[in-house]
């Protein structure tokens, strides 16, 4: 599935200052290229990833939706780069927090980077989590978003909201964002991923392969679509000892399927890691 | 002729000549009906609507409403006018402490600012301010100055009359020619010659008997042999025109702003949303800026108190039926916008249990410390005092919302337990900031990552097969452990029992590649002898790394 033409990309970012038509204006786009983005980006700190992004980072002013299976996949690990580099950057300025998953823990967070005394985190009325919290409007969190984004006042916003949003809102935060200096992170659960959504960037979160890995799908970015996955390594929580172990565990169910007579390919490794992908696209 | 001495006293009169329906008609929806008040069955102020449909002062209740049909009517009440005079009071002491309320001269504050003429750049200066700080409170002014008290007082009162000569309430005119007023007593005494007896509070208990005199005006009056008016009207009515003359001293009583603000408005009509409870508290939060300016300090907190229906009817029930609002500000203000916002976000996420009849706003707690200096260029957007500054106000419009237990920020707290190790506190902009410069978090890669970011509050617990624990019906691999956090014994004894942990810790991968956070009980639970209800050995999920 890794198949679709990726050469297209490599064609278009940096413009190639010998292309005379990547000369002619800086708002010049072909359907080819990777868009290129008029503001500012934070670059991700995964060079894997930068290459992947319009303009080759994080976009500012904007909302990037980031769709994940179920919360603690490495996401944070994912955006803490960007988030230590803009509280860095913006000294006066809060981490702001609508509606986390769980408890975060102050320790872990330093660990990340993430300085934890500027976080601020702001949670709904309805004290529902879970499930009951996709059914329910989430207006509170929603009015604060809005409210947040379009004050400006803070470094870098995480949201998690639910799959479930009214036709507007979306639009609403899109607005709203373009008063917020940095980026904006919406995190939902993958199932709103065939809604459609005003984010120019979407991002599809796998955990895996194996611990302290992420793959990374681009639903929706300005330029081609991305039909590969992208793995990114995340910093790592194992100790390598413990990753090994984790090899031999996988090597073991491997041994395990390969036994089993079976219709599917011999190559069971492989296919654990793509089964996951398979299932979700 | 040279002005008057630098130490002579420059009264500036501040009349209020429809402040009586203005203050009754603050609450009123803004209808667009005429509007009258009525005392002792006697119409006693009308609108400018009111006076085009042919109501007049004096007519009677039927023959006004068989004028104008839609006419709304309403009480005077006494008090409501003197809480509406307060609050212009308020706004006049922010200028000068010599503020007088004038006993028997209607609606009128009078305020003495000779010494500070120079400090405010001039009359003209001062009076420009003055009708600012008393625009929001939404009245009719007519102004006039003169050396003497009683007569700015009788100067202000004599124009607002002269207008429409029926009524007393007619429309405001404020001649240039009284402001900046005589500078001089003879100025003043010629002025005033040719004002109407009636103006001294004894000529009006007289007028009659002075109009039979044949004596229109003061001079007329003056002109008369002392001795004689004085046994024949008694000796207050020469006494008061000596005092406006300045021929006598006008010992006065100073007004002063009370040391805590609490003012009442009473809604005419049963509230019961938070839309004309709104305008009614923008009125009282106006009269509590004035009253700030008066104090010359910033609001810090306040209390919007709704009293509910069955407050009206008996006060024993008035505790159940109020409900108090307290609006703390992370940053002390006197932005009638912030205020007002702060009110209204506060004020639409709460439902109302019963109609509210009456407002009240209370205010004690007040800053004194000097305000923060204006910008000279108000537009740097990098500036960090006024980031600040939008940052705190950010947060207190998240604050006024949400409520204080919604808007939060970490606390670490030194813990071996995980569910020990964090604290939440109400997030003020100003320890926000205050921590940002704390927040050398050091080098990240120094940091070992062995603990989750996600905590579950409270542990989930987990199936167990084949001694190894199982999360959506997939056993885990253990793939690090254990780590034992053993500690928190000397909190058996409280509340929270089992808050001692002597637990075995594990990173564990899911099937599909997630690391979790999962522990069992060092010793088993019939040993441990807590009721966990999970068997032997149980395990339970506590964390996730995000």
């Amino acid at each position: 599935m890794a198949t679709a033409a990726p050469d297209l990309r490599h064609s278009s970012d940096p413009p190639d200052p010998l292309d005379p038509l990547a000369a002619l204006h800086p708002t010049l786009w072909r359907a080819s290229q990777i868009g290129r983005v008029a503001g500012e980006v934070c670059t991700s700190g995964q060079p894997a990833l930068d290459v992947e992004l319009p303009g080759g980072g994080w976009p500012c002013r904007t909302l990037t939706e980031l769709l994940l299976p179920h919360p603690g996949i490495g996401e944070l690990r994912l955006l803490a780069p960007v988030a230590t580099a803009l509280l860095a950057a913006m000294p006066a300025r809060p981490l702001i927090w609508f509606d986390p998953p769980a408890e975060p823990c102050p320790w872990a967070l330093a660990a990340l980077g993430i300085a934890w005394q500027r976080l601020v985190v702001v949670r709904s009325r309805d004290g529902a989590r879970g499930r009951a919290r996709e059914r329910l409007p989430a207006a509170d969190v929603l009015w604060a978003l809005e409210h947040t984004l379009a004050s400006g006042q803070a470094a870098a916003v995480l949201a998690w909201l639910p799959a479930q949003l009214p036709a507007d809102a979306l639009r609403r935060l899109q607005l709203a964002a373009q008063g917020h200096p940095g980026p904006a992170f919406l995190l939902r659960d993958a199932q709103a991923r065939l809604k459609p959504s005003p984010a120019p960037l979407r991002l599809l979160l796998h955990p895996g392969p194996g611990p302290d890995a992420l793959r990374l799908q681009i639903l929706k970015r300005r330029g081609p679509p991305l039909a590969g996955t992208l793995r990114l390594r995340l910093p790592a929580v194992l100790a390598e000892s413990a990753r090994q172990r984790s090899r031999l565990f996988d090597a073991a169910a491997a041994v395990a399927r390969s036994q089993q007579p079976t219709d599917q390919p011999a190559d069971a490794a492989a296919l654990a890691q793509v089964a996951p992908v398979a299932r979700v696209a | 002729m040279p002005a008057a001495s630098p130490r002579s006293p420059w009264w500036l009169a501040v009349h209020l000549p429809a402040l009586a329906l203005e203050a009754w008609a603050a609450t009123l929806p803004a209808t667009g009906e005429p509007l009258a008040l009525i005392e002792q069955h006697r119409i006693a102020a009308v609108d400018a609507r009111a006076t085009a449909a042919g109501v007049r002062v004096g007519m009677r209740r039927a023959t006004a409403l068989a004028l104008a049909p839609q006419l709304r009517l309403g009480e005077a009440d006494p008090t409501r006018e003197a809480a509406a005079l307060r609050a212009v009071v308020h706004a006049a002491l922010a200028f000068t402490p010599a503020v007088v309320l004038p006993a028997g001269q209607g609606a009128t504050v009078l305020l003495e600012a000779g010494a500070s003429l120079r400090l405010f750049g001039g009359a003209q200066a001062l009076i420009d301010r003055l009708r600012a700080a008393l625009a929001p409170l939404g009245h009719q002014l007519a102004l006039a100055a003169a050396p003497t008290a009683l007569g700015a007082a009788w100067l202000v009162r004599w124009k607002a009359r002269a207008g429409p000569p029926a009524t007393t309430t007619g429309g405001a005119t404020t001649g240039a020619d009284l402001l900046p007023g005589p500078a001089t007593l003879p100025a003043l005494r010629r002025l005033l010659g040719a004002a109407p007896c009636t103006l001294a509070t004894a000529g009006a208990l007289h007028a009659e008997a002075i109009a039979g005199l044949g004596v229109q005006t003061l001079a007329e009056l003056l002109a008369l042999p002392r001795a004689g008016l004085a046994r024949r009207f008694g000796p207050a009515l020469l006494d008061e025109i000596d005092r406006a003359f300045g021929q006598r001293p006008d010992p006065q009583t100073w007004q002063q702003a009370p040391p805590r603000f609490a003012e009442r408005i009473e809604l005419l009509a049963r509230a019961e949303h938070s839309a004309p409870l709104m305008a009614a508290a923008a009125v009282l939060l106006q009269r509590l800026l004035a009253w700030a300016a008066a104090r010359q300090a910033r609001i810090a907190a306040f209390e919007l108190v709704l009293h509910g229906e069955s407050s009206a009817r008996s006060e024993s029930a008035a505790a159940t039926a109020d409900l108090a609002l307290r609006i703390e500000l992370a940053s002390p203000s006197v932005d009638a916008g912030h205020l007002g916002l702060l009110l209204r976000e506060r004020l639409e996420r709460q439902s109302l249990l019963a109609p509210v009849l009456e407002l009240s706003l209370r205010c004690d707690a007040l800053s004194q410390a000097p305000p923060p200096s204006g910008d000279l260029f108000p537009d740097t957007a990098g500036d960090p005092a006024t980031q600040a500054a939008g940052l705190a106000r950010l947060l207190e419009r998240l604050r006024a919302r949400l409520g204080d237990d919604h808007v939060l920020r970490l606390e670490a707290v030194p813990d071996h337990r995980p569910e020990h190790a964090h604290r939440w506190r109400p997030a003020l902009a100003a320890t926000t900031s205050a921590a940002s410069a704390t927040s050398a978090s050091g080098n990240p890669a120094a940091l070992p990552l062995h603990r989750p970011v996600w905590l579950l509050e409270p542990p989930e617990p987990l199936s167990e097969r084949d001694a190894l624990p199982c999360w959506q019906g997939r056993p885990l691999r253990l793939l690090s452990g254990p780590e034992r956090i053993e500690a928190g014994w000397w909190d058996v004894g409280l509340a929270s029992a089992g808050s001692a942990v002597a637990r075995d810790y594990f990173i564990a991968e899911a099937g599909d590649g997630s690391l979790l956070w999962v522990w069992r009980h060092r010793l088993p639970a019939a040993v441990q002898g807590q009721g966990q209800g999970q068997g032997q050995g149980a395990w339970f999920l506590h964390g996730r790394f995000g």
